[in-house]
């Protein structure tokens, strides 16, 4: 180390804590004359105790001299010369760390706590200035023990005033009394100490003569008894003179070197003598008396400490350390134990041993236990010293943390202590910093220092910021904000408080804790709380959802919460092309509307805008909050000119205030406000409406609310967004989130109003299979009328949008068949099912009068459904600056399962192209019953009858709940035999067939099913059904029309007239065999054998696909009785390139049937059955 | 088994990402943030003693009165650290290897972001089998 030990601050500290002691013994008269100036005569002698420019030599034992540059005495009342109480020390720590924590109050008002560039403020070295009169102050407290010699006085100085009488007796009388400190009297010192005697004069008191004369007469008295070895010297000072001040500090200098002279003669005294008793060896029992050799090799090592002969004190140590130990005296081991290790510091070689050395005394000083506290503590304060300059500081702060003991407040001051040296330490370790820091605020808080606690704290936020360590931010946000508000200084406690209140990680108990806490705290302070950042609900800023209507309006909230995209693509064919971008048809105005506008939303004066916030708590649950929204209007006037001026953010505060005092009639909007609470760990939605009064902008800058009625926070939307650096080019792209919390307000004049709901009566709950007539109601109040209405459904498969007459029949009598007509001619339109709906041109909405529009609901499938209508109409008043709206409206229904059908056809064995038909109706209900009304088949020429008269089916008319049921039903193709262009004109006109399943005369009639909208609902649920063998003409589909018997009481149910239809199609009649086949023949046959017999039979053979079928014969017969067909005529000509003969040679008769029509290709094939009848039956003679 | 043990992840940006009181001790409300409190500070002594040594076992490297950490660093500087008043050292080690493990296949998950609190109760329980086991 370049640096000279000495000039260290452990060196500085030495040299001023181990110095030679003077003690003082004055008469009261020399106080009284000192008191003039307010000082006590110690104080007045103090400057004159440290030289600091002296060059003296200096010769202890060895003969080579050296020179002192700096020396110092430390002055004492011989009061005062004795080991200090415990008690008044620690009351003295106290007061040094009470006045500190006085001087730091106004830092702890300041608001702001350090940042994190704090660090490097205190990086550069200064901490609290106190702590080195704490230090001092902690070292004091072990001063005068009786082990160590350097406390001891080495002279006395007697001070007597000129003015008392008789001077000479009086400095006799100080020396005699009884109050001489115990180190004198017990023994641990020589008593023989060296005399100075001080005669102190005020000139004001008179002329220094008698001053002089008294002096004169002092050297004269012989005081020989009372002398010491060293020669006496007697001064005289007249201190308030300012011409005897040279004159004071050249007489001290004597006095000085007197004194060393005489330490000179005492060390080598001792050196001597020690020389000498070496061999003896005797340890003088357990206490250790001036007069025994230990203690006089101790005083000499401590003198020779003092006069800085550090060789000779090392070896006086050394020599004397391996004594103390052999008689086991711990303590003054310890004591030497340190001052060798100091001793090593200063002479500044082996750091090993001089470490070693501390840590050794500090141990042992540990092991004693409670009467070597303080000592240890004093030791490791030298040993920190030590470390510190070498700057080894990660070891002196582990060096703090073992002086801690159990009294809380030196502990609370080593471990702050401790947290400097982290900071300090290269590279700087800040989480050791932050968690001695948080340590020592603990002790701080246990000895009720809570000035210091909050400032150690505050100290370990700086470091603690933005971590990610939940338990360590919660607690010090926690503490502090406690301390605070112990300090009745609420506003910043609620500060600290606010951050935790977001610790979801934390257990149940906590949570409710820090919730409790921080409400009393806020109420303590007796007003409300604005917050920015409030933490309590959590609230989902990115679940923020604005709903407002501008040309899109909603009938429901629910119709508002659907993507946008999902009425985007419903509504794509319905609205004009060039107003899809939602600003662009605004350009039309763009005249009117100030340029800066343009790009914010528009809506509509008059209509409520809905904003959903989600929010969600904790654990704990909440008390009612109140939700309500800060905004500021402008009112702007079409020519531009704003009325009100824009107010930055920051003045939106205020006004929001001004504008929570809402709902009076001139305000320029209506908010709302929304109570509720939140249980545990619940989410919820709240809604919050806005109703603009007037026409200009609204601009939407935050949500606000009321925490358990005493806290408001308040969130600034634009807060929660980090600006993005728009790029230049991509701007267009980029809007800023900001921009859709900005709205126009404008008016409409034509608004489309509509009853709640528009549609009725609509049902929320359905039976599977349900039809039903529902009325779309629309009113427009306005004077100006709504034209151009058109209307999309997203499901054409539940909702059908029916004709205007259908309003003026009634349901379901409408769909009833009339006797005589035919077949009547309404058609579905077969594919509306995905085309706008326009209402007729000459549609208006206007006036008082509701428009009406009759729709068709079905039930198609269980489940449930959500239907979206759309409806689009346009303003009649041209000059308004939206030109359409839509409505958009949004149902949700829930289809229960009703009735299971199936169907099962199998070919007749009697005959061809009949089939027999079985039906399985399962009521899948739990309590409803059904009626089945009638059974329609749709189909190919198809004609169905029942086997049984209904009555014997259905004795009770009705399906109960649960209950099963078959029926047969007959299955007869009508299909003329004609010729292929008729087949081709029967197709496109499905033949309905019907068939009552309820008996005769009860008064219900046959519906029809080929009338609007059962047919229209079974287009759909044919395409819905659709089959892989697409066109097939041997498939049919059937109808089951039923109805439910009671009046349902589940007020989900609406019940309304109904019919309930179940729509089975595609099933086939064709059988697993392509071919089919019936011979007929007479039964029995009555023949004499006389001749040949012929027994006609006749063969039906039914192609059923459409393919050519190649058709190969066989009959058997016995050997002898062998059966010849003689002919085949194929009363099908149409197969021109067909072989049509048969040959009786051979048993085996082939027949390839071709149904290759050219021209009708295929199709035709396949709807041709090919009809070959056997004529003859040859017998063969026997 | 150790009476106190407190088993934290923490990330190279020093998060922590997985935290476990797995000691057999009653829990008492102050030891969590006591014991993140050491472990933050012994993030200090790691930062030093990581690159003095090739072995990702760090043994103990810091104590607070009778509390001791143990320190085990992946090659991604992730550490995984152990607050514990038990001696067992070799149990420690393989407590550690054997979470190491269980860790590089939480990371292995591509749907794990490195880095981001570990939630998987898959991997909760396992560790705590393993602190029984070792600790």
């Amino acid at each position: 180390m370049t640096v000279d030990p000495a000039n260290t601050s452990l060196g500085r500290m030495l040299l001023e804590e181990i110095s030679p002691v003077v003690m003082v013994l004055s008469t009261p008269l020399v106080e009284e004359a000192c008191l003039k100036n307010g000082l006590s005569f110690l104080q007045m002698l103090n400057p004159f105790s440290s030289f600091n420019n002296i060059d003296v030599p200096e010769r202890t034992a060895s003969d080579q001299p050296y020179r002192l540059q700096k020396f110092k005495l430390r002055l004492y009342y011989a009061s005062d010369v004795k080991q200090p109480n415990l008690e008044v020390g620690k009351k003295k720590l106290k007061e040094i760390i009470t006045q500190a924590g006085e001087k730091d109050l106004s830092e702890l008002c300041s608001d702001a706590p350090q940042i994190s560039n704090a660090l490097v403020s205190s990086e550069s070295g200064n901490p609290p200035s106190w702590f080195q009169c704490f230090n001092k102050q902690l070292v004091h407290m072990v001063s005068f023990s009786d082990h160590e010699a350097f406390d001891h006085p080495v002279a006395c100085l007697l001070v007597a005033s000129s003015k008392d009488e008789q001077p000479i007796n009086r400095f006799v009388d100080l020396f005699n009394t009884n109050k001489l400190p115990s180190l004198l009297n017990d023994g641990a010192m020589d008593p023989k100490i060296l005399k100075d005697f001080l005669l102190v004069h005020d000139n004001q008191d008179g002329p220094p003569d008698r001053a002089t004369k008294l002096l004169a007469e002092m050297r004269k008295n012989p005081w020989a008894p009372y002398k010491s070895d060293a020669s006496p010297s007697q001064h005289l000072g007249c201190f308030l003179n300012v011409d005897d001040i040279s004159e004071k500090i050249r007489v001290l200098n004597q006095q000085v070197s007197a004194t060393r002279k005489g330490f000179r003669n005492q060390i080598k005294n001792l050196w001597w003598r020690k020389g000498k008793e070496d061999v003896v060896d005797s340890p003088t029992g357990s206490m250790y008396t001036f007069s025994s050799i230990e203690s006089q090799i101790r005083v000499s090592g401590d003198y020779a400490f003092m006069l800085r002969d550090y060789e000779l004190a090392l070896s006086n140590y050394r020599l004397i350390s391996t004594d103390y130990k052999l008689d086991k005296a711990w303590k003054r081991y310890a004591g030497v134990q340190e001052m060798t290790g100091l001793t090593y510091f200063l002479l500044d070689q082996s750091r090993k041993e001089a470490e070693y050395c501390l840590e050794n005394a500090f141990n042992t000083y540990s092991k004693l236990g409670s009467s070597g506290q303080q000592n240890a503590t004093r030791c490791g304060l030298w040993w920190i010293e030590m470390l510190k300059t070498r700057d080894q500081y990660k070891e002196a702060a582990i060096v703090y943390f073992r002086v801690c003991g159990e009294d809380p407040l030196p502990s609370a001051v080593m471990l702050e202590q401790a947290s400097y040296c982290y900071l300090l330490t290269k590279p700087s370790m800040l989480r050791k910093y932050g968690f001695h820091l948080v340590l020592a605020g603990d002790h701080y808080k246990k000895c009720d220092q809570i000035k210091h606690a909050i400032r150690t704290y505050r100290s370990a936020i700086s470091v603690l910021k933005g971590t990610k360590w939940n338990h360590i931010k919660d607690h010090v946000h926690f503490h502090i904000g406690q301390w605070y508000a112990s300090l009745e200084m609420y506003d910043v406690a609620v500060k600290h408080m606010l951050e935790v209140l977001a610790c979801s990680h934390q257990s149940k108990t906590t949570q409710e804790f820090f919730l409790r806490d921080f409400l009393q705290i806020v109420q303590k302070t007796g007003k409300t709380f604005e917050v920015m950042k409030l933490q309590l609900p959590v609230i989902n800023f990115s679940s923020l959802t604005i709903i407002f209507e501008d040309n899109r309006t909603y009938a429901s909230p629910s119709a508002a919460s659907t993507r946008e995209s999902l009425w985007h693509s419903l509504e794509e064919e319905m609205i004009p092309s060039f107003s899809t971008a939602r600003t662009n048809w605004l350009e039309l105005q763009s005249k009117l509307i100030p340029k800066k506008y343009r790009e914010s939303n528009v809506c509509v004066a008059g209509d409520i805008m809905l904003f959903g916030v989600s929010l969600s708590s904790f654990v704990v649950p909440l008390a009612a909050t109140s939700f309500c929204f800060g905004k500021k209007t402008d009112e702007w006037t079409p020519d531009g000119n704003k009325l009100s001026e824009e107010n930055d953010n920051d003045d939106n505060c205020e006004k929001l205030t001004t504008n929570m005092d809402i709902s009076s009639d001139n305000s320029l909007f209506i908010l709302s406000e929304v109570d509720c609470s939140l249980g545990a760990g619940e989410t919820i939605t709240v809604l919050l409406t806005v109703k603009p009064r007037v026409e200009g902008t609204l601009q939407i800058v935050g949500v606000r609310w009321k925490l358990s009625g005493s806290v408001v926070g308040f969130h600034n939307f634009q807060s929660n967004y980090v600006k993005k650096n728009v790029v230049k080019g991509s701007r267009k792209a980029k809007l800023s989130p900001n921009d859709n919390l900005k709205f126009m307000v404008i008016k409409v004049y034509a608004p489309l109003q509509y009853f709640t709901p528009p549609i009725q009566p609509l049902p929320e709950k359905l039976y599977a299979g349900t039809l039903q007539q529902l009325v779309l109601e629309l009113r427009n109040q306005s004077e100006f009328p709504v034209k151009n209405l058109k209307m999309k459904v997203s499901h054409s498969r539940f909702l059908n949008i029916g004709n205007r007459e259908n309003l003026t029949t009634q349901f379901p009598a409408c769909l009833e068949k009339e006797r005589d007509s035919g077949q009547s001619g309404a058609l579905a339109n077969s594919d509306m099912s995905h085309e706008v709906f326009l209402f007729p041109e000459d549609t208006l909405i206007q006036g008082e009068m509701p428009f009406l529009w009759p729709l068709w609901l079905r039930a198609a499938v269980p489940g449930y459904i959500s239907l979206y209508i759309s409806i689009y109409y346009e303003m009649g008043d041209i000059s308004s600056v939206i030109r359409y709206r839509t409505l958009r409206l949004h149902y949700n229904l829930q289809v229960l399962p009703s009735l299971d059908v199936y169907f099962q056809i199998s070919p007749s064995p009697l005959r061809l192209q009949q089939f027999l038909v079985r039906m399985d109706v399962v009521n899948r209900t739990s309590t409803e019953s059904f009626h089945l009304h009638q059974l329609s088949s749709l189909g190919n020429q198809w004609e169905i009858s029942l086997l049984q008269p209904p009555d014997s089916i259905f004795p009770l008319h009705s399906l109960k709940a649960g209950q099963g049921l078959s029926c047969f039903f007959m299955l007869k193709s009508c299909r003329k035999l004609s010729n292929s262009e008729d087949t081709i004109s029967s197709i496109s006109t499905p033949l309905a067939s019907d068939v009552r399943l309820v008996p005769q005369g009860s008064g219900d009639s046959v519906y029809d099913i080929t009338r609007s909208p059962l047919v229209d609902f079974h287009h759909c649920e044919r395409l819905q059904q659709e089959s892989s063998q697409q066109g097939d003409l041997n498939a049919i589909d059937f109808i089951l029309i039923s109805r439910t018997l009671k009046i349902n009481a589940d007020p989900g149910f609406c019940n309304a007239p109904h019919l309930i239809s179940h729509h089975s199609c595609h099933c086939s009649v064709a059988s697993a065999a392509p071919i089919s086949w019936l011979v007929e023949g007479p039964g029995t046959l009555h023949h004499n054998f006389s001749s040949f017999c012929e027994v006609k039979l006749k063969m039906t053979i039914y192609n059923s696909t459409g393919a050519t079928t190649f058709v190969r014969m066989k009959t058997f017969n016995s050997s002898s009785n062998v059966g010849r067909l003689t002919g085949v005529n194929a009363i099908q000509s149409a197969t021109p390139g067909n072989q049509a003969g048969w040959h009786d040679v051979s048993l085996v008769n082939e027949i390839k049937v071709a149904s290759n029509i050219p021209g009708t290709q295929h199709l035709i094939g396949k709807c041709l059955p090919v009809y070959l009848v056997w004529t003859k039956l040859h017998q063969c003679p026997t | 088994m150790a009476t106190t043990a407190c088993f934290i992840i923490v990330s190279r940006n020093d998060i922590p990402i997985y935290e476990a009181e797995v000691g057999s001790a009653a829990k008492r409300e102050d030891a969590a943030q006591l014991h993140q409190f050491i472990l933050h500070a012994a993030l200090d002594i790691v930062q030093d003693l990581a690159w003095t040594t090739s072995a990702m076992y760090l043994k103990a490297i810091d104590r607070f009165n009778d509390l001791v950490v143990s320190v085990y660093v992946t090659a991604g500087h992730t550490r995984l650290m152990l607050l514990h008043d038990s001696r067992n050292d070799d149990g420690i080690k393989s407590f550690f290897q054997e979470v190491h493990e269980l860790y590089i296949k939480i990371l292995l998950n591509p749907l794990y972001l490195p880095g981001s609190r570990i939630t998987s109760s898959h991997f909760d329980t396992k560790v705590r089998a393993l602190a029984r086991k070792y600790l």
